[in-house]
């Protein structure tokens, strides 16, 4: 786990020992992926956006907030819980088209769009998880697939007039926040230059608070059952736990991050795809997870920031970027279980043990 | 038209629908009932028979990305349409195998999901592959005189004469496995070796070669059911990924592991497709997914399954 | 910098090349740097990655025309062929996968990152219309390509939104004389057509029209998008003893539905029609389309001068013959960029206002008028009729023949408050 400590070796001595020690202690506070979280949203679209390698946008840095909110909830259930569901842009869709129908109808506050858009994942996701949950592994896999394609289906066809079937949902109308600041409006001076405009605060803070929100989750009592869930069901119920009752707290759980991130979608783009009903949505969110990481919070971040890079940068340079996307998803299932993410890790405790082991 | 005529019409146009389903099942269903491998890469060998069957059969421009640089122009035999269908089956039971060999067997005791994801990602990366050589075009298989146009059945309706054809090929490679499986030792060693291969293998048999075998002739049917929808549809890179979806509902509806299962599944979903096609085109695709989702829900083994695998 | 007269051909108009900020910053005016750039949305991948790469074959010529001269801007008296209002054009692409939402994201990653002035491309109703929604909200002008739903210019359109290309609406008025005098009176007719908003428009203006000519319809199904066995729909269609299917699929559906059609002996019972014409649909279908009758937007073998100007300079750069997309792509480019002429700046008010009610006629069509009701251009369009296998050339793009050239305002064409145009509310300029 990412998260946890490393406990700093007896050569506490070395300057470097030192300050690995405060480090580590640090990461220890309550407040670190808070102020981690906070620093990153600051500091990763200056450079982002301005380095000549990585060609970045604004829009595309807070899509990939919106789609690493997504992957870190859809995390919750895999990779903490051992649940692989294929069918949750049931809940993005949903969530989306919930967002968008809401705009048209009585209100295009932002927030309370986000908060409509959740609100659906969730009582979906409880219908759906109480059908679902009966069977896992693969079952539960082909059961969140039919259910998600036939939501799909019934909002292409029979619901097409409602939905804006293959067009999508067009004539969505976003009020300025709170009734009076424009999302596109401008920050001055130094505020400008690093929180840019209103629109991005709002992505960036629903950012930090699902980072913080995943973290707490998995630091709880709820987190170690369920990653007891994925390693040993059998067990758990031995001890006395409802496993049906956790299993749909997790999927549940999963699908507020999705109906929240579907939200902040569709404020952002202004648009809602039949799409974002497809199987091949789910796949992407898997891709992103697994590619990223699946044993930590913050994999799935780097997942969606590696999936959606070579989806809108990559592929403006090469044709063939779905191949290298899917060479380097085998390749991490493959050979490097734990994802990117794990690789950081990796490199990051090979770093520690330079500094801590250096010179006597 | 008579109600015996409507009927009757209906039987066959499920047969021809199922067809297809039931040959890319049955090589999936046997695979995840005796190996307990989920193996989303068998749409691969769907995929790549349909395209090595154009390379067999036609030219094939390599008009992809890929291909273009390469600079191949056109890479075919020319041999025409018989020979891809007699040759195709062949060289996917040798895909299958190697398949098996490189792709499954290192994945045999990492967990389901696992499987599923590295399984899927050789799909995209097959069907990419494909587009970068070939291009995203669509390609039409051209057939000889015999299997084209249209025969008349009297008061029942007029049917494609290649739909009929597909329905007799789809029987006897169908009745063939159903022998094999029964009749041969092989066979009694995957039945087995499907309901208890622990034991099976506490017994001495050697469980790997007739899985081998069996993994091959799932994909061998596979690649039949290939070349055999390659002239009723247009050919992209994508259709791979489209036969996936209703292979996958044919196999938790019949049962895995089931051969008799996989038929009935694959006549079951062609039924309720044609059906609502027939009276309410727009559920028809919801349909085929709500009767999938019901039979889970029911009965996870499906129908006529002999296992359950679980997690 | 300024216009210089040349062949005839565009109206005369204003050539003013001052650069120009004389207008506020709207959208992504004004252009920073010395060159202006244009975005091309096109399918690079999917089932319509070859029309793609001909409109963006097509794209590409453009703008070396436009920077360097040739082609129609040696035609046209707006254009210099020394860059538009006195910068040199460079382009970006994108692709749009023929996914709406593909599409989308990736103009917007043009409009973003790329600062694009205005952007083009595409191969379906769907990306033309997300396309241009986002342009009414970016404020940058989107030149639809191929798009022949009625919505585009109807129910869904924009006001930062152009389009040339006819529509279904057209495509019916041109069609039900023809095909009623060759096929007899009073025949019924069944249809069956894709379950979204451009097979719907189709669907009922055909019924419009082949109505008003004394048709009757017997039924009309729809195919839910993703059906590739059309087994059953067909069967229904010849159970139901109509004289005339009409087959409202484009692109892969058309190619499958149609060769499905012909192998199940349908048009042996019955006349099959299909009213869009497209290069995917026909190279899938092969001989299946013979004597099919249907519309197209242009040929490359129409006997006028700008028809083989373009055809020539493409075939000359690429060794292929250009499709109607192609055709399409290099005319709004073009389009656009003599309205920049003619309005004096990339403003896109301006040019807007310039485009509005704009008339032509070196398009390679005739007569043709962007109207300002509606955005949506009043010209020609061409009645096919499929050839036979023997017939075909693929190499060089020739599937079908041209039996008549449908023209406006005779034949096709209709009021700004008849057809689509009455449903159609443009938005705002952005100036206002």
């Amino acid at each position: 786990m990412s998260d946890a400590a490393e406990a700093p070796t007896g050569q506490g001595h070395s300057e470097a020992g030192d300050l690995v020690a405060r480090w580590d202690a640090f990461r220890q506070r309550e407040a670190f992926p808070a102020i981690a979280a906070i620093a990153f949203v600051i500091l990763f679209p200056l450079v982002f956006t301005n380095l000549p390698a990585y060609n970045g946008y604004m829009s595309l840095v807070e899509l990939i907030y919106i789609w690493a909110i997504f992957a870190i909830g859809f995390n919750l259930l895999l990779g903490y819980t051992g649940l692989l569901s294929f069918g949750h842009a049931a809940f993005w869709g949903a969530g989306a088209y919930a967002a968008g129908l809401f705009s048209v109808a009585i209100s295009g506050d932002p927030l309370i769009m986000v908060v409509v858009a959740a609100v659906t994942a969730i009582v979906l996701a409880v219908f759906l998880g109480v059908l679902s949950l009966r069977r896992g592994g693969i079952y539960f896999a082909i059961l969140t697939l039919a259910f998600g394609q036939m939501m799909y289906y019934i909002a292409l066809g029979p619901l097409g007039a409602i939905t804006g079937g293959e067009d999508g949902f067009t004539g969505v109308s976003v009020d300025p926040l709170f009734g009076v600041l424009e999302m596109g409006a401008e920050f001055a001076g130094v505020l400008g230059v690093l929180l840019h405009d209103v629109g991005y605060v709002m992505f960036a803070s629903f950012f930090v608070l699902a980072i913080v929100g995943a973290v707490r989750i998995v630091r709880s009592p709820y987190g170690t059952i369920f990653r007891a869930i994925a390693e040993n069901e059998q067990r758990v119920e031995f001890l006395g736990l409802h496993v049906w009752r956790y299993k749909l707290a997790a999927f549940v759980l999963s699908a507020a991050f999705a109906g929240v991130a579907a939200g902040l979608h569709t404020v952002h783009a202004r648009y809602v795809a039949i799409a974002s009903l497809y199987w091949i949505t789910s796949g992407d969110i898997v891709i992103m997870a697994v590619l990223g990481g699946t044993s930590s919070v913050f994999g799935p971040i780097l997942g969606a920031l590696a999936f959606l890079y070579v989806e809108n940068i990559v592929s403006g340079e090469i044709a063939f970027w779905l191949l290298i996307l899917g060479v380097l998803f085998v390749t991490v299932v493959w050979l490097f279980p734990s994802g990117l993410w794990g690789l950081v890790s990796a490199m990051r405790t090979a770093v520690r043990r330079r500094l801590l082991e250096g010179r006597p | 038209m008579s109600l015996l005529a409507t009927t009757i019409g209906f039987l066959i146009q499920t047969l021809a629908v199922a067809s297809i389903y039931i040959l890319v099942a049955i090589g999936l269903s046997i695979t995840l009932g005796t190996l307990k491998f989920v193996n989303f890469a068998h749409a691969a060998v769907y995929l790549a028979g349909i395209y090595i069957g154009l390379a067999v059969a036609l030219e094939l421009p390599f008009s992809g990305d890929i291909g273009r640089s390469i600079g191949l122009g056109e890479v075919g035999l020319g041999l025409g349409f018989l020979a891809a269908l007699a040759v195709i089956p062949i060289i996917s039971f040798g895909l299958g195998l190697l398949m098996e060999r490189f792709i499954a067997r290192p994945f045999y005791d990492r967990p389901d999901t696992d499987q599923i994801l590295v399984t899927f990602g050789v799909l995209l990366i097959v069907q990419e592959v494909i587009r970068g050589l070939v291009g995203g075009r669509s390609m039409t298989f051209t057939r000889p005189e015999w299997a084209q146009g249209a025969v008349g059945l009297g008061p029942l309706g007029t049917f494609a004469r290649w739909r009929l054809a597909i329905i007799a090929i789809t029987a006897v490679l169908v009745f063939v496995v159903y022998l094999y499986i029964e009749y041969t030792d092989v066979g009694l060693a995957v039945r087995a070796g499907t309901e208890d291969a622990e034991m099976v293998n506490l017994l001495g048999v050697r469980v790997t070669r007739p899985f081998l075998l069996i993994f091959g002739v799932g994909s061998g049917l596979a690649g039949a059911a290939g070349v055999v929808s390659g002239p009723v549809f247009s050919v992209v890179p994508e259709v791979g990924i489209g036969v996936l979806v209703p292979a996958f509902l044919v196999v938790v509806v019949g049962g895995v592991g089931s051969l008799v299962g996989s038929v009935v599944g694959g006549l079951l979903i062609g039924a309720v497709e044609v059906g609502l096609q027939m009276g309410a085109p727009t559920w028809a695709s919801v349909g085929i997914y709500a009767l999938a989702a019901v039979v889970i829900m029911l009965r996870p083994a499906g129908l006529f399954g002999v296992v359950e695998v679980d997690k | 910098m300024a216009g210089i007269a040349g062949l005839s051909g565009c109206l005369e108009g204003g050539g003013g090349g001052e650069s120009d900020s004389e207008y506020p910053s709207l959208g992504n005016y004004p252009i920073e740097g010395e060159t202006a750039t244009f975005g091309f949305n096109v399918p690079q991948t999917g089932p319509y990655q070859e029309e793609g790469a001909d409109e963006l074959r097509a794209y590409e010529l453009a703008v070396d025309h436009l920077n360097n001269g040739g082609g129609w801007a040696d035609l046209c008296s707006d254009l210099t062929g020394d860059g538009v209002n006195g910068y040199q054009i460079e382009y970006v692409t994108g692709d749009t996968a023929t996914d709406a939402d593909t599409a989308r994201e990736s103009a917007s990653r043009m409009v973003e990152r790329d600062g694009v002035i205005m952007f083009a491309g595409g191969s379906s109703s769907a990306t033309a219309i997300a396309q241009q929604e986002l342009a009414q909200q970016e404020k940058v002008v989107y030149m639809c390509c191929l798009t022949h739903s009625n919505d585009t210019t109807g129910g869904d359109c924009v006001r930062y939104g152009i389009r040339e290309m006819f529509n279904a609406y057209m495509t019916g008025q041109a069609l039900a004389p023809i095909v009623t005098a060759e096929y007899g009176d009073g025949l019924d007719f069944y249809q069956l057509y894709a379950d979204y908003t451009w097979g719907q428009t189709v669907e009922t203006s055909i019924r419009e029209f082949f109505g008003a000519a004394g048709w009757s319809e017997v039924d009309s199904v729809p195919t839910p998008l993703g059906t590739d066995d059309y087994s059953t729909f067909l069967s229904g269609a010849v159970d139901s003893g109509a004289d005339v299917l009409f087959l409202n699929h484009y692109g892969l559906d058309g190619s499958n539905s149609v060769s499905q059609a012909v192998d199940q002996g349908v048009n042996e019972e019955m006349e099959i029609v299909v009213p869009l014409y497209n290069v995917p649909m026909a190279a899938g279908a092969g001989g299946s389309i013979e004597g099919v009758f249907g519309t197209d937007g242009w040929d490359a073998n129409l006997d006028n001068e700008p028809t083989r100007l373009f055809a020539d300079a493409f075939v000359e750069r690429y060794g292929s013959v250009p499709s109607s997309p192609a055709r399409l792509a290099y005319s709004g480019t073009m389009l656009y960029a003599a309205a920049v002429e003619r309005a004096g700046t990339f403003y896109p008010p301006e040019v807007i206002r310039e485009l509005e009610g704009y008339e032509w006629d070196n398009g390679g069509l005739g007569q043709e008028i962007l109207r300002a009701c509606d955005h949506q251009t009043m010209r020609d369009i061409l009645v096919v009729r499929g050839l036979s296998e023997a017939e075909q050339d693929p190499t060089a793009g020739r599937y079908w023949e041209v039996v008549e050239q449908a023209s406006y305002p005779e034949q096709v064409g209709y009021g700004c408050d008849g057809g689509p145009a009455a449903a159609c509310e443009l938005g705002a300029y952005g100036d206002e």
